[in-house]
């Protein structure tokens, strides 16, 4: 683990989510430090998603408290979270498929650097800020120059992931929050998400959701086991993958001679 | 898009509507010219914005009878009939706005309806010591003549209609060029990453509502200047549909749309009307074509043709 943490930036005190009789999230605590690269892993079904939903303020939880550097941000809406600087992506990739690529880097990075009131909207067209250098970098970062002028509804999958990741890396969120952000990529388009990503290490916390542990085990600080709504370990990569709760319930990851392969569904 | 740049298109535009203006008689190129300006505003609801709105005529009667109340008991200038019309149109969406915006878009769809009916019965029962009911406001003779451009004149009353639309169509072309357009596309589509990047669905939809429906209202201004009267006619049930269907006939979030639209809705009634009667169910079947056919409508089916033809010859 990284030695010296910043304070607190995203803090859950007994956050539960219920669907009917399910109980999705169960009393999680969670604590994530400014400029921390967390994950979070668990089998399908565990939760992951509804705790990032949570945090994010997708819906509100049944219980519980969420803080944001000591504010309660329980009920606050998610466009709100995201003027405090938290950023996400979807696990089913998110993004305004009518729109050209460069348009939807657009309306994210104007959200994030420029006047975006609705007189702003309105006195700014899209063109004017196509040629944005930040705009143009991250096209070129994530090799998305082929398909800048299409519309995102023609992109194939692995495109359009790394536009979603594009758009969130370009506003520069304090905290960004990945929930499965290399599913469906090719190896080397991992690789090259994970480099953009490094280079964000110590100016920005990130907190992931991923399956495939494997690829992220150099990278993290830090990892969270979910099980079934819960919280069952928490700390070193290492640490939490020889926990004996974690192979005993989390019985999906296959352990082979060279360690930790894989966590499947 | 680079191809068919916006000048061709506001030349195209012009270049039809002063064919009508020339061909056809006046009263059928100002019906035209009004009714493209109140599609317009639904088309941009519909294109746009995301909602589909069977209430419409209540913004039109809306404009139509604050420039009659005006007209009628107040004052005799046809251009402040139109501001207060305008401005009465402005206050209504800021009033129903809010309500409205927050719903999902079937029953946006259906509370519009309501209130269309409502305003319907307003108008013809509840106020109608002031709206005189079912007779309507008459008020062509009260209406003074205005230096420069006398809208109380038909033929001039085109050329005002004609510049008017023109304005509009022209911002409608801003509007799509620029964030907020963006945005409205975005929000129609994918309401929640439009929240997860920060910006607000409601106020996207309701600015999208107002300028929609100020629109409108400014149509039901300009029908009501023309006709010299205002009945509860106006929103009657039995219209609600009519500037969806235009614009669905004219091809959804095109900017051509509405006016090719409108040319053609009112060509079947005025012209067809004559000849076979029953423009409605022709329209009807022309309607069930148009969707089965890929819902591109009129002018979204012409387009692609177009702009062949002129990326040939000119780029
Ligand atoms: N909107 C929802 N309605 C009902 N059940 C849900 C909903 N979202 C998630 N669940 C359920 O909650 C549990 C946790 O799901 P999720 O958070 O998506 O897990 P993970 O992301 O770890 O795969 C699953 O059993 C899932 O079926
Ligand atoms: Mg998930």
């Amino acid at each position: 683990m990284s030695t010296n943490l910043g304070a607190e930036i995203i803090k859950t005190v007994g956050v539960t989510k219920r669907f009917g009789e399910l109980v999705a999230v169960n009393k999680v605590d969670y604590l994530l430090h400014e400029n921390e690269v967390a994950g979070i892993i668990g089998a399908n079904g565990s939760g992951k998603t509804t705790f990032f939903n949570l945090v994010t303020g997708y819906f509100p939880p049944d219980e519980g408290t969420v803080y944001y550097k000591g504010e309660d941000i329980t009920g606050t809406p998610p466009e709100q979270r995201v003027a405090m600087g938290m950023m996400r992506t979807f696990q089913l990739t998110s993004t305004f498929d009518n729109l050209a690529v460069i348009d939807n880097l657009v309306l994210s990075y104007f959200r994030a650097y420029q006047k975006h009131s609705l007189f702003h909207l309105f006195t700014n067209t899209c063109k004017k800020h196509r040629k944005n250098e930040k705009i143009q970098a991250i096209v070129e970062t994530f090799e998305l120059q082929d398909v800048a002028d299409r519309e995102v509804r023609h992109l194939g999958l692995g495109e359009k992931r790394r536009l979603e990741i594009a758009m969130a890396i370009l506003a520069e969120p304090k905290v960004l929050l990945l929930d499965e952000p290399l599913a469906g990529l090719a190896e080397n388009e991992i690789k090259a998400v994970l480099s953009v990503l490094r280079r964000h290490i110590g100016t920005q916390t990130i907190l992931i959701v991923e399956h495939k542990i494997s690829h992220v085990e150099d990278f993290l600080q830090r990892l969270t086991v979910m099980h079934e709504g819960r919280v069952i370990a928490d700390g070193g990569y290492e640490e939490c993958l020889r926990d004996p709760e974690v192979r005993r319930s989390y019985w999906q990851i296959d352990v082979s001679e060279d360690g930790v392969e894989e966590a499947c569904s | 898009m680079n191809t068919f740049r916006w000048w061709r298109g506001i030349l195209l535009a012009f270049f039809l509507l002063a064919i009508i203006r020339v061909f056809l008689p006046l009263p059928f190129s100002n019906e035209i010219i009004i009714f493209s300006i109140y599609v317009m505003g639904c088309s941009f609801l519909l294109g746009r914005v995301g909602f589909i709105s069977f209430g419409q005529p209540a913004y039109l009667a809306t404009g139509a009878y604050a420039t009659a109340f005006y007209l009628f008991y107040f004052g005799a200038n046809p251009f402040i009939g139109i501001l207060i019309g305008v401005v009465a149109g402005l206050v209504m969406s800021l009033i129903v706005g809010p309500l409205f915006v927050r719903l999902r878009s079937d029953y946006f769809a259906l509370v519009n309806l309501a209130l269309a009916v409502i305003f319907y019965y307003t108008m013809q029962k509840v106020l109608a010591p002031i709206t005189q009911g079912d007779n309507g406001l008459w008020f062509l003779a009260n209406m003074t003549s205005t230096p420069i451009i006398d809208i109380t004149r038909p033929k001039e009353f085109f050329t005002f209609a004609f510049l008017a639309a023109l304005a509009i169509w022209a911002l409608f072309k801003y509007l799509n060029d620029t964030l907020y357009g963006a945005c409205a596309l975005a929000s129609k589509v994918n309401e929640d990453k439009v929240q997860f990047l920060g910006y607000s669905n409601f106020k996207i939809r309701f600015f999208g509502f107002i300028v929609a429906n100020v629109t409108t209202a400014f149509a039901g201004s300009l029908y009501a200047i023309y006709l010299g009267f205002v009945s509860p006619e106006i929103t009657s049930a039995h219209r609600c549909a009519d500037p969806v269907v235009v614009t669905i006939l004219g091809g959804v979030g095109t900017l051509y749309g509405p006016l090719v639209g409108a040319i053609a809705f009112t060509g079947m009634k005025d012209l067809i009307a004559g000849l076979i009667g029953n423009w409605e169910l022709f329209i009807g079947f022309l309607l069930v074509f148009i969707m089965l056919a890929g819902e591109k409508g009129i002018w979204g089916s012409l387009e692609p043709q177009l702009k062949k033809v002129f990326s040939g010859k000119r780029v």
